[in-house]
This record gives C-alpha cells, structure tokens and sequence, in this order.
C-alpha cells in the first residue's frame, strides 16, 4: 500500500516585484507587480509504507515546499498530495498524528526546558499512552544513549545533543510517515552513525516510512535504496541508486600499482591522469565510461608499463549528484528515464 | 475543550520550571508593571486631591475604572501576550510551521506555548484598585454583582485579547504585526478615565469600534449604581462577537499562511 | 593639540553620522511613534480640561500654561527613555562587549556621540508633532529667543544627565538577563519624577523632594519648564548651575560603575 501519494503537484508562489530604491518602493505602493515562481512544479510518485526514499535537490529546488505540502502547512496551487490515505492540509490534525518532521536547524523543543519535560509535553499533545511512553523513552534513552541528557535544558545541548533530542521527540508518538530534513548536518561521524542507526531501526521494527532530504550522500547510501532527485521544482529522476550509479556514473577512476617507473604514457582516448605518485608506485586515470572502457584502458596502459596490479573504483555518487546539480546530466536523464 | 484545559495546565506547569529558573527575572518581571501604573496612579491623585472631581467622579470612582481596565489588560497579558511576538518570534522564523505540524489547534499552541509572568503586576494592581475603591466608597458586594465583575473583568481580558488577535494576524502579511498591535492597543489609555470627559466621537469609536469602554467604563459604572442603560449589560455580547469575529479574521490569515508559507 | 582634537571630533563625528541611517531603517517605528503620541496629547487635553472644569488656576498655573507644559513634555517625552538597558542587554547576550572594547575609542563617547545624534534627529522627526499640537491643541510656543537658547542648553544638559545616569543603570543587564522588566522600571519611575505626566509644582511637598533628587526631572521637567514659561529666565542660571552638578556626578559615577560591572563580567568569561 502506498503510504504517500503525490500526484501532479504544484506550488506557485506570487512574489511582488519591487525597483530598487526609494522610486521603486513608492510605484510598487500603487501599482503592485506580481511575479509567479513555481517552486514545485507537477511531481508526481508514490513511496509504499515501510520504504526509506531519499529526496533530493539543491537549495531552492523545491525540496522543503514539498515537505510543507505534504504535512499540511502549504496548501498545494494544483495537484493532489494524499498521506495514509488522506488530505494533509484538510485533515491536518488527523495527520499530524501520524507524521512527524524533524525540520533540520529548526528546534521544536522548548529551549528553556530540561528534554525529558519537553519530551512529556510532546507526550501529552500527542496522546501517548502513558505506559507506552515510558517504554518509548526507555528504548530512545538507550538506542540514542539520552540518559544524562535528559536532565538538560536544550539551550545547553551541543548541535548533536540536540538532533538526538529531535529525533527522540520526533518518534515518540510512534509516526507512521517521518520527513527528515537535514538530519545529520554539521555532526561528526559517529553521532552520525548513531542517528543512521536508529533510523534504520525504527524503519525495521514498526515499518516507519522515511523521506530523508539532505546534502550528504552518506545518509543516502546508508539509508535509502531509492532517491527522488527535483531539480528547479521538476521531478528529473526517480529510482533506484544502484541505477543512478551505473547509468550515470560517466567518470570512473582506474588505479594501477606499477613495477618500475610510471613516466609518460600515452594515454587512449577519453582517460586523463588524475595523479601520479612515483614513490608509492601508483598511477591512477580517471575515464569516460561513453567514450572508452575499462578493459580498454587497463590493456593500453598495460601494453606501456609494467603493472603489478589495478583496481577500479566503484562509481562515486556524490560526484555523480555534483553532475547532475551542475546541469550537465540533465539532458541525459531526460533521454533516459523512462517515460 | 477538556483535554485543551488539561493540556493548558501541562503547559503552565512546564513554563513555571522555566520562569523558577530565572527567578530574579521572575521577581522582576512580574513587578516592573507596578511601577508604570504607579506613576499613572500617582498622577492622577496628585490632580484629584486639588478638585473635587473629574467630570462628577470623585477619585475614587475614578480608580475603579482604572482597576477595571487595568484587570482586564492583565488577563491579556498573562495569557495571550504570544500575540505579540508572533511575527517576528513565530512567523519570520519558520517557528510557526511546527504548530502547524502538531495535532491541536495551532491559535491554542501559540497562545499556551508562553503563559507571560509580567502580567501578574498588573493583575495585583487592578485587583489592588478594585479593594482600595470599593472600600472607600462602601460598596456593598452582593453574591450577583461579584458575579458581574468576574464576568465584567473576563469580557474585558476578551475584548482585549480579541483586538489583538485582529492586529496580529497582520503578521502572516506584513512579517511584523507590533507596529499595528501598538497602536491600537495603546487606545485603551483612553479607557482609563470616564468616557464622559472626551469629545462624543471618540466615547462612540471607544464604545463601537474599538470597544475598551465595556472592560472599563460601563461596568465601573454599573458597579458603583450610576445609570449607563443597557450598555452595562453588553459587555459580554460585545467581547463574544469580537471574539468571533477575530477568530474569523485569524483563519483567514492562517488560509494566507498556507497559501504563501511566509 | 588642535590637530588630535579635530581628528577625535572627525572620528566620533563618523559614529554619529551611522546613527540616521539605522534610525531611518526602521521608519514604521516612526510612524507608530508618531500615533501614539499624537493619541497621548488627545487623552491628556481632554483630561487636562476636565480638570479645570471648575475655572481657576490650580498651583499658580493655568489650564493653558498646564496644557502648554504637557503637550511639550508629551513631545520631549520619548527622550527622556532608556536606550542603554536593552543595548547593554544585547551586548551581553551576544556577547560583544569584548569587541566593543577593543575598538580604538572610547566606548561610552561613542555611545554618547550616537545619542547626541540621536537627539538632533529626534527633535527634527517631532516638527511635525509640534505642527499638529500647534494647530489643533493651541500649543503656544515661546517669541523670545532667549528662551529658545535657555531650552536649548538644558535640554542637552539634561540629556546628558540621563544619558550618564542610564548608563550606570543598564549595569544591571550585565548582572540579569531580564532587560523588558528593567527597561519598564525605569520608564514607570522616570514617567512620574521626570514631571512628564504632570509639572511637578502640583505634588505635594514630600513627592517634589523625591523628585529633585532623581535625575529625571533635569532631563525632561528643567528644559521644558523653560520653555514653556513656567521658570522665569532670571532662574535659568541655577537651573543651569545644578544641572552641571548632577552631570558631573552623574558621569563619575557612570564610570566607575561601569568598571565594577565590566570586571564581574570578564572574569565570569562573558
């Protein structure tokens, strides 16, 4: 059963437009002029319960409207978005049960308060049965190792403290949908691997469906098996990472362990050095995958130098993003995402 | 409505921690208001004590309706002073999306997210005014006129809450609704004194428009016997159709809200 | 000499010129200044009226020499409050006391070159409330320009006063986070003895003695009553005098509690 359901949906938005300066100020006083921005514009997929999608795009792509539409804040301009089964902003309340959002930067605890008072106010306005809280927060305090911090106010938490805090009162009302908006930014590797791990296991034991949006790939890879990527406020890709990675994955890089010296080689056509290290020996390439391959380029070198052994690495999805963000992929999906 | 009420109380427990934290704040803020009313108050005896009256209010008439509209701006300030802020604390922020992401309604969230400790001076203040009048001018307080003030003092607080929940869902539009906020709430200085001693257009703008007279004027004059007609008796209706009818206003800036998310 | 002087001068001169423009920023504050005021002078010439229903002359003044005082003291009035509180407050909380420190001048002159800016504009922004009480309230204003002159050194001699007394007051922000409730205690405490609501010849005895030995009433009550010819010009050399005295002890004071202040700071790391 699909837990999300967003079909052609659009949010465009009326931005007045004003002249610089004081001249500006005073005609757009009397003569208004409205500019409309789609910020999303006609996405349409599905996300069963139970799946873990990572949602992808550069700032301004449209990623955090469509956050906002489906928890009901924003009112779609046209299209439909439908969350378990209903309207988010119409039946908002009966939503907000059963969704929760951790909005990147933005706290929703209160600062002054120790986290385990504000984890039972969230409680109380979710109407979490109280045996069932307990054994909740227990499970968080363990998985996301709480147990000292509950006693302190969030004002006093580091940055990772508090996302741990978040999460924990985020998931407390054991949500059936979870957005995630910048879940791990600006923490260091292993809060990161604590807060992938929980998400992981909540995803495991009660079917928890995640759209995960974020810069860092890590979370990504870790998380999703599947990433919508929007770019401008059009969907430009939907699918599995594994395809992504082969399809698109242009550039690969070629690493070869040389015998003796690895002076000039004539290089085939579409490998570019990347780096030469003569004291460890090591000549990696980097390679057009549409041009050339690697057997190719591995019998060419091999024909120059003497090679003890080579290694291909595996294509590399944060330049493979990088590509795409920079417009240069674009096209290229176009042609190949199936219709 | 029982569950919002229990939920308040959760929420009243969780801000006192906070303000029992911060006590010398908590003794400051909650007496900073009797030294403005004070010199209000001082004023006015100063003048009074040379004239035998205002306008045919004796001095002490002329507390009770100070008292009055003084209680009715601290149930405002105790309860609702989030209005204010609501602009630049919730709007600007984005903070006011995560009401929006919470089961209950999200005018109760704002308005219960921050009981305000400041309004306790005024509210001892008004209660304080309210003694000192009675006493003096020997009113005899039957079980149904204290019922009148309580109600008196209630639709009071409403008409004030309701004036600035009109003024404060400016901020879905302007970002910043305190400019409008303050102007209109600062009409309610003239509510301080007997309506009678202004102009007849501006006891008519006080009483239909921007109605602080019925949380201050008719019912002190009601209270202490002089005849104002069936304008003692329309406080309340007037504080439920303004409160209807800001309510109305409010969803209308939530509906922008969702519509802009600004 | 004269070369430091002038390069002194120039440098907080600079300071001062910041000041219009972030004011000008904010310009609905204006505007909302502006109402409020505007709506205060209603309140009070109507009360004022009420008062002297009965004819007369109360304490030697009359309803028009009363009026006269209010409406100008209403005008002046937002001068006479603090400003310090809340920056000392903001300066802490964000903590950029040290910063300001370490600027090549001297922190309290530049602040008070800011407020002496702030005062030059303010009293350009109130024309037009003068315009108004003029038109509408019967404001009359002084022919004499000696009068004019004799307002013009007290009320930034007064200004001065207050500007120094807030400083050693907004100390306490440096001690307690809650600037709102500070801020209000001293408008509530200035708003009475500063003689803005009322001139102060109508307090009895004991109130007008309280009064004179506060501050507020050299800053708002002192240049107001000159102006509005309720001290005669023959007075305004002794009012002259002990607006001086309270200047310089109100600056000597400023500065050492300034010092204390800043030292409890630093030494808990803020």
């Amino acid at each position: 059963m699909a837990a999300i359901e967003v079909e052609n949906l659009s949010k465009v938005f009326r931005i007045s437009k004003k002249d610089p300066g004081l001249g500006g100020a005073v005609k757009a006083l009397f003569g208004p002029r409205y500019e409309d921005k789609a910020a999303v514009n006609g996405i349409s997929f599905a996300v069963n319960a139970g799946e873990m999608v990572g949602y992808i795009g550069v700032n301004g792509a449209g990623k955090s409207t469509t956050i906002k539409m489906l928890t009901g804040i924003l009112l779609p301009t046209s299209g439909q978005a439908r969350v378990l089964g209903r309207d988010p902003h119409r039946q908002r309340v009966a939503n907000a049960r059963e969704v929760g959002v951790v909005f990147g930067q933005r706290s929703q605890l209160w600062w002054d308060l120790a986290l385990i008072e504000s984890l039972d106010l969230v409680g109380k306005i979710y109407e979490v049965e109280p045996a069932r809280y307990r054994q909740l927060l227990h499970q968080f305090s363990e998985m996301l190792e709480l147990g000292e911090l509950l006693r302190v106010p969030i004002r006093n938490m580091s940055l990772g403290q508090k996302m741990r805090a978040e999460l924990a009162a985020t998931l407390i009302h054991e949500p059936k949908v979870v957005y995630l908006d910048e879940p791990t930014i600006g923490l260091d590797l292993i809060v990161k691997e604590r807060i992938r791990e929980f998400i992981k296991q909540q995803n495991r034991e009660r079917q928890t469906t995640v759209i995960l949006t974020t810069h860092d790939l890590g979370d990504i890879e870790e998380l999703c098996r599947r990433v919508i990527i929007i770019d401008a406020g059009k969907l430009i890709y939907d699918g599995p990472i594994s395809t992504i990675k082969e399809r698109f994955g242009k550039y690969r890089e070629i690493t070869f362990e040389t015998g003796g010296r690895s002076g000039a080689v004539d290089l085939p056509p579409g490998a570019e050095p990347v780096g030469a290290d003569s004291a460890a020996r090591k000549l990696t390439l980097r390679f057009d995958r549409t041009v050339t391959t690697a057997s190719r380029v591995a019998a060419s070198v091999m024909d120059q130098i003497e090679v003890l052994d080579f290694s291909l690495a595996e294509p590399d999805l944060s330049s493979i993003i990088k590509q795409i963000y920079s417009g240069a992929l674009r096209e290229q999906i176009a042609e190949e995402m199936p219709a | 409505m029982i569950r919002y009420l229990s939920l308040y109380r959760e929420f009243l427990i969780q801000r006192f921690k906070i303000l029992m934290e911060y006590r010398v704040n908590f003794i400051i803020g909650s007496t900073s208001t009797i030294f403005v009313q004070a010199a209000g108050l001082l004023t006015i005896w100063v003048v009074m004590r040379q004239i035998p009256s205002l306008n045919g209010w004796s001095f002490d008439e002329v507390l009770m309706i100070y008292g009055l509209v003084t209680l009715a701006k601290s149930i405002n300030h105790m309860f609702a002073d989030n209005l204010w802020t609501i602009g630049w604390y919730y709007v600007r922020s984005g903070g006011f999306d995560r009401f929006l992401v919470r089961p209950i309604d999200p005018l109760f969230h704002l308005l219960a997210d921050r009981f305000c400790h400041d309004g306790i001076g005024n509210f001892l203040v008004g209660a304080a005014l309210v003694v000192k009048s009675s006493v003096s001018l020997g009113l005899v307080w039957t079980p149904l006129k204290v019922l009148y003030l309580v109600s008196a003092v209630l639709s009071g607080g409403a008409i004030f809450m309701a004036l600035n929940l009109i003024t404060a869902t400016s901020a879905f539009w302007l970002m910043e609704s305190i400019p409008v906020t303050q102007v209109i709430f600062n009409t309610h200085e003239f509510a301080k004194y007997p309506l009678s001693i202004y102009h007849k257009g501006i006891s008519l703008i006080l009483t239909w428009l921007i109605p602080y007279g019925f949380a201050s004027f008719y019912p002190a004059s009601y209270l202490l016997g002089r005849d104002v007609g069936a304008m003692a008796w329309l406080g309340p209706v007037v504080a439920a159709m303004l409160l209807a009818i800001s309510y109305r206003v409010w969803l209308v800036g939530l509906r922008h809200y969702s519509g802009t998310g600004s | 000499m004269m070369r430091r002087l002038r390069r002194t001068l120039a440098i907080y001169g600079s300071v001062a010129s910041m000041t219009p423009k972030t004011f000008l920023a904010y310009s609905i504050w204006v505007w909302v200044e502006f109402f409020l005021q505007i709506m205060a002078m209603i309140i009070f010439v109507y009360f004022w009226r009420a008062v002297y229903a009965g004819g007369g002359a109360l304490n030697g003044l009359s309803l028009r020499q009363t009026l006269n005082y209010i409406l100008l003291a209403q005008i002046i009035l937002p001068l006479a409050q603090t400003r310090a509180v809340f920056r000392f407050g903001f300066i802490i909380r964000e903590g950029q006391l040290i910063i300001e420190l370490l600027r090549p001048l001297d922190f309290q002159a530049a602040e008070y070159a800011d407020s002496i800016a702030r005062l030059g504009l303010y009293l350009l922004l109130k024309l037009p409330l003068v315009v108004i009480a003029w038109l509408f309230f019967g404001l009359q204003l002084p022919a004499n320009p000696a009068v004019w002159g004799a307002f013009a050194v007290a009320l930034v001699l007064g200004h001065a006063v207050l500007f120094f007394f807030d400083w050693a007051y907004a100390c306490l922000a440096f001690y307690t986070t809650e600037t709102w409730g500070l801020s209000v205690v001293r408008e509530g405490v200035a708003a009475f003895f500063s003689g803005a609501l009322v001139p102060l010849a109508f307090m009895p005895g004991w109130l007008q003695g309280v009064a004179n030995a506060l501050p507020f009433a050299q800053g708002l009550y002192v240049p107001i009553s000159i102006l509005s010819g309720i001290a005669p010009l023959s007075d305004v050399p002794r009012l002259w005098l002990v607006q001086i005295i309270w200047l310089v002890s109100m600056l000597a004071a400023s500065r050492l509690i300034f010092r204390v202040a800043v030292r409890t700071v630093t030494v808990q790391g803020g």
